[in-house]
């Protein structure tokens, strides 16, 4: 009777550590990483909002899970890039670059670009002001160079 | 004469299992583990239909499914910019550049492009029927070589989602109003990168990455 019901509990046990195994589980801490791309497609003028979540995300993960989703680092580096905050861009590239090795590349072009860009700029960069849209300031976009 | 009483149910098991094997036609996967990509380049969307949110919209729903899979995904709000500063604001002019040479600026190797080819709300009198289409493609950043294609096609009625016993008719206005695409498009990424023998096979990141049991798994 023991074993039977000790049996039965083990079988209990093994159902709930299965149906918790079944639970969406994810190798990283996304955050809501989606809904906030999505939130910026939808309403791309908020880009202060989205900067700020992004950047909720980033932390979170580093805290919780000592580990930040691969292009993390470098999509809040590139909105803080985009809000002229081109010091901490840089931070968050070489964070990117230190995390993912396969980001290597893309992330020495775009520190380099970048460094290029803040010694071309005269003093710092105009409080929250955004820089203006792809394509109007020549030398201003952070573009790829072709090898 | 007991031959036929044991061979029709035998016949019957094998019909059985070849029905369930051949359920999802298998892929062939050798030019994808060849290729062995481990970072991904997810390019901005094409978009084939007359709505002008989708593309992204359904971009950003692609990293995090590509990423679970085990692969290095680049930032695609990231790379979209990057991509627009260079001169190629238009995705379709992002699908048809040199997939070589687009891998070279990122680093990247291999790429994927999705274009949507549904994306649509059909207006009924209480209830909105919402179709998504999708076609996938990952080619090698070396040869330029399709390594892996899906389509999928998920079409919903949102009187599903009208459960609400307050107020059914309400819930149906709302959905009818604000059709809602995001799931069903999550539901195509699931079922397109992680389906045995129709998914991504897993990447280095993955634990079961070099499994030969795992055939995008």
């Amino acid at each position: 009777m023991t074993v039977r019901r000790f049996s039965f509990l083990l079988l209990a046990a093994f159902a709930a550590a299965a149906s918790a195994g079944c639970a969406p589980k994810t190798a990283y801490l996304w955050g809501d990483y989606d809904s906030v791309l999505y939130a910026h497609y939808a309403n791309p003028q908020d880009s202060e909002r989205y900067l700020e979540r992004l950047g909720q995300i980033v932390q979170k993960a580093e805290v919780e899970k000592d580990k930040v989703p691969p292009g993390l680092y470098a999509e809040y580096g590139y909105a803080l890039f985009e809000a002229g905050r081109l010091d901490e861009a840089i931070v968050y590239y070489r964070k990117e670059r230190e995390e993912w090795e396969e980001s290597r590349v893309f992330m020495d072009k775009m520190i380099r670009n970048t460094q290029r860009l803040k010694e071309n700029r005269p003093g710092p960069a105009p409080g929250g002001e955004l820089p203006p849209p792809a394509g109007t300031t020549p030398g201003a976009a952070p573009a790829v160079e072709a090898k | 004469m007991s031959r036929p009483g044991l061979l029709l149910p035998l016949l019957g098991f094998l019909f059985l299992s070849l029905g369930c094997a051949a359920a999802p036609p298998k892929k062939d996967y050798s030019a994808f583990r060849a290729a062995d990509p481990r970072s991904i380049l997810i390019v901005p969307v094409v978009n084939n239909t007359t709505n002008v949110e989708a593309p992204g919209l359904f971009l950003s729903t692609l990293p995090i499914p590509v990423a679970e899979r085990g692969f290095y995904v680049f930032p695609v709000n990231m790379v979209k910019g990057v991509l627009e500063n260079e001169g190629l604001s238009d995705p379709n002019l992002v699908h048809t550049a040199d997939t070589a040479r687009l891998c070279n600026l990122f680093g990247a190797d291999a790429v994927l492009y999705v274009s949507i080819e549904a994306w649509t709300a059909k207006y009924m009198v209480i209830n909105t029927e919402v179709t998504v289409e999708f076609d996938y493609v990952m080619k090698d950043g070396k040869t330029g070589d399709t390594i892996w294609k899906e389509r999928r096609r998920v079409v919903s009625n949102s009187s599903d989602g009208a459960q609400d016993p307050l107020s059914p008719l309400v819930m149906a206005v709302i959905a009818k109003a604000y059709p809602n695409y995001m799931p069903l498009a999550r539901n195509a990424n699931s079922r397109v990168f992680t389906a045995p023998g129709i998914g991504l096979p897993a990447g280095p990141r993955h634990k079961e990455y070099g499994n030969p049991a795992d055939s995008g798994k």
